[in-house]
C-alpha cells in the first residue's frame, strides 16, 4: 500500500507563502484563458487548483526555454518549486532527460534547471476530452519520475513520496502527518479507478504504444496526404507537446550561440545547403514527425515520446486529430 | 560527465587560405586549444556573429597542431567564410560522430569513391591510410568532378601514384583540351581497375547521387553490405545528438556517423535526398 503524508489544506497554504521568500513557485491555476501554470505570489495560493487536468503548457517549458544564449554562464536563481503538474507531463521528461543528460554531451543550462526544481506531480481526477495516456502506458497520477504527488482532498493535502529530494522537502514541513485515514485512502484509489476508466472507455481501440511505430512506418503516402491536407506547417503541434525538443543554434557576435526551438514541421528544417531536402513535401515533413515519436525515437530511447496528453490535438489550427489517424491506420 | 559547456566553440586562428577550385577552398586553422580528431569526425567551423555549419577536416589527423578543413561555396555561410582573410579567428566545436574505423582495414584493400567536393573528407583519409600503409594491401582512389578545373588537390593525385600501395585515378564529365585522363561518371572508373573484392572494403564520399549511383555499382561488383563505408551529409546544427536536425531514420547523423555501413542505412527511407 502507498505511504501517504498529510496536511490541512489552510495549513499547507501557509508553507507554500513561507516557502515564496526562498523560492520561485509555478502552480496550475483556472482563469478565463483555462487552466495553465501561474507565477505564484501570495494573492494567487488561493486559485492554485489540484488534481483537475491539465496546464496548457507542456512542462517542458519549464527546461527549455523557447530561446536562450547558451554560451553565458548559467546564471543563479532561486530553487523553483513546480506544483500541479500531470503525470503525462512528468513522464515527457523522462525523454528529455535521455537526451539532455546525455553522459557523452550534457546540457549545463538544462542539468542546472533539473537539479534546482522540486516537481510536485497532481493526480488526474477526471480527463479532457483528447487525454489518453493510458493507451500508452501512462497512469493518470504519478507512481516515479516526479519528487511528490498532491492530491486535494476533504480539507487536506494529501502527498505521496516519489524522491528522496521530495521526502527531505516533506520531513522538513512543520504539522506534516502520516495518512492514517484508510477512509480517504480508499477514496484515493475510486478516484484513481475511475479516471482509469473513463481512460479507457474513451479510447477504446486505439492502439497502444507499442503498436503505434508499426501502424506509421506501414502506412501508405495516402494516409500522409490525406491528414495533413489541412496542416499549414505552424508548428503548433511541436511546440506544444511536451517531449518535441528540436532546436537551432544561431551565432551572435563574440563567438555566442543562441538556441532557440525549431520544429520538423517548419519547411526548411532539413534543408542542407546544397538545397536538398529530404522533407520539402508537406505530407514527408507531417509523417516526420508520426516517424520520430512512434518508430524513431523508441528504437532510440527508452522513454515514451508521446505520453497522450492530446495537447497537439487541442492545438491544431487545421483540426487534425491524431488519434483519428491512428483508428483509420488499425 | 564532462563539465564543459557543449555549445562553446573554441577559437582557431586563419592562417592560410587555399584556393582548390573556383567554388572550393581550403582554410588553414591554428586551434586556440588542443584539438584532435579521427578520420571521418566532423567539426560544426563557425564564422563569428554569422553562423556555423558542419565539415568534416581535410588534414592529417596525425598533425595536430594545425587543421585544414575544404569547404565549396554553396550557401549563406561558407559564401562569407570564403571571403575571409587569414587573421581572422573562427570558432570550432567538435570533433563529433562516428569517422572511418581504418583500424579494421588492417589487411585490406581499400576502393575510395570520391565526387567533388566529397574529397575532403577523403584527402584525410588517405593521409590516415597513408600512415598505417604498411598494414595495408592497396589503396586504391576514383575520384571525378565536372570538370578538370572542378578537380581538387591537384598535387594530392600525383604523390599518390608515386607512394607505394597506392593507385590513384580521375575522370571528368565534360574534359577539356588539355586533359589526357578517363572521361565520364565516377563508377566508370571502377572497369579500369583491379580489386580483390573478397578481401577489399570500399569507402564512397560525395554529392547524394553520386553515393547512390557508386554504392549500387559497388553492391553489383559483389561489395558486402556491411563494408561499404558512406560518409552522409545532412543539416547538422548542434553536431550533439540533441537538436533533431540530421535525424535519418532512428539514427542521428552528427552521432551515430556521418560514417555508416550501407548496411546500417539500407533499410531508411530518402537516404540519397
Amino acid at each position: 500500500m502507498q505511504q501517504y503524508k498529510c496536511i490541512k489544506k489552510e495549513e499547507w497554504d501557509k508553507v507554500l507563502e513561507q516557502l515564496l521568500v526562498s523560492h520561485t513557485i509555478f502552480a496550475s491555476t483556472d482563469s478565463e484563458f483555462g487552466i495553465d501554470y501561474e507565477l505564484v505570489t501570495p494573492a494567487v495560493i488561493s486559485r492554485i487548483i489540484y488534481n483537475k487536468p491539465k496546464p496548457a503548457t507542456p512542462l517542458k517549458s519549464f527546461y527549455l526555454p523557447v530561446r536562450e544564449n547558451v554560451t553565458s554562464e548559467a546564471g543563479g536563481a532561486k530553487p523553483r518549486i513546480i506544483l500541479g503538474i500531470p503525470n503525462c507531463d512528468v513522464e515527457g521528461l523522462s525523454l528529455l532527460d535521455e537526451i539532455y543528460l546525455d553522459k557523452e554531451f550534457y546540457d549545463v543550462y538544462y542539468k542546472k534547471r533539473r537539479d534546482e526544481t522540486l516537481m510536485i506531480s497532481s493526480d488526474c481526477f477526471g480527463i479532457q476530452e483528447h487525454c489518453h495516456c493510458l493507451s500508452y502506458g501512462i497512469k493518470p497520477f504519478s507512481t516515479g519520475n516526479a519528487d511528490l504527488a498532491v492530491i486535494k482532498l476533504e480539507g487536506m493535502m494529501i502527498f505521496r513520496i516519489l524522491s528522496g529530494k521530495g521526502e527531505d522537502f516533506i520531513s522538513k514541513i512543520q504539522g506534516i502527518l502520516p495518512l492514517t485515514d484508510k477512509e480517504l485512502i480508499n477514496i484515493i484509489d475510486k478516484e484513481h479507478n475511475s479516471t482509469e476508466a473513463l481512460l479507457k472507455e474513451k479510447n477504446k481501440g486505439l492502439p497502444d504504444y507499442k503498436k503505434t511505430g508499426t501502424l506509421v512506418t506501414e502506412a501508405k503516402k495516402e494516409i500522409w496526404e490525406k491528414y495533413s491536407a489541412t496542416c499549414v506547417s505552424c508548428g503548433a503541434c511541436t511546440t506544444i507537446c511536451p517531449t518535441c525538443t528540436c532546436f537551432l543554434l544561431i551565432d551572435k557576435p563574440g563567438f555566442e550561440k543562441v538556441k532557440q526551438l525549431d520544429a520538423c514541421q517548419y519547411p526548411g528544417f532539413e534543408r542542407v545547403a546544397g538545397g536538398e531536402d529530404a522533407l520539402f513535401e508537406l505530407h514527408t515533413r507531417f509523417r516526420n514527425r508520426y516517424m520520430c515519436k512512434y518508430a524513431w525515437k523508441p528504437e532510440k530511447f527508452s522513454s515514451i515520446a508521446c505520453t497522450g496528453c492530446g495537447r497537439c490535438i487541442e492545438a491544431c489550427i487545421g483540426k487534425i486529430n491524431k488519434n483519428e489517424l491512428f483508428m483509420e491506420l488499425i | 560527465m564532462k563539465s564543459k559547456n557543449i555549445y562553446k566553440p573554441i577559437k582557431a586562428k586563419l592562417t592560410e587560405v587555399i584556393d582548390e577550385s573556383p567554388p572550393i577552398k581550403t582554410f588553414v586553422l591554428i586551434p586556440e586549444e588542443e584539438f584532435a580528431f579521427k578520420t571521418g569526425q566532423f567539426i560544426e567551423l563557425s564564422v563569428d556573429g554569422i553562423g556555423e555549419a558542419p565539415f568534416t577536416p581535410s588534414s592529417s589527423p596525425h598533425v595536430t597542431d594545425k587543421l585544414e578543413v575544404t569547404v565549396m561555396k554553396t550557401g549563406y555561410v561558407t559564401e562569407i567564410m570564403h571571403k575571409l582573410n587569414p587573421g581572422v579567428f573562427m570558432g570550432i566545436r567538435g570533433p563529433y560522430g562516428r569517422g572511418y574505423p581504418v583500424e579494421t582495414f588492417f589487411g585490406k584493400e581499400v576502393l575510395i569513391l570520391g565526387g567533388g567536393c566529397g574529397l575532403a573528407p577523403i584527402r584525410s583519409l588517405l593521409y590516415a591510410l597513408e600512415h598505417i600503409k604498411d598494414h595495408l594491401e592497396k589503396v586504391i582512389l576514383c575520384y571525378g568532378s565536372k570538370t578538370p578545373t572542378d578537380c581538387v588537390y591537384k598535387p594530392l593525385f600525383n604523390r599518390l601514384n608515386n607512394t607505394d600501395k597506392f593507385e590513384a585515378y580521375r575522370t571528368v564529365d565534360k574534359p577539356d583540351e588539355e586533359w589526357s585522363e578517363s572521361v565520364g561518371v565516377v563508377t566508370s572508373l571502377l572497369n579500369k581497375i583491379k580489386v580483390n573484392i573478397a578481401n577489399s572494403v570500399a569507402v564512397v564520399c560525395g554529392p547524394p547521387i553520386m553515393m547512390k549511383f557508386g554504392t549500387i555499382r559497388l553492391l553489383e561488383m559483389g561489395y558486402k553490405e556491411d563494408l561499404i563505408y558512406l560518409s552522409m551529409e545532412k543539416n547538422m546544427s548542434c553536431g550533439l545528438g540533441k537538436c533533431g536536425h540530421c535525424m535519418m531514420g532512428e539514427y542521428f547523423v552528427c552521432k551515430d556517423g556521418p560514417v555508416f555501413t550501407y548496411n546500417e542505412l539500407k533499410n531508411t527511407p530518402d537516404i540519397w535526398k
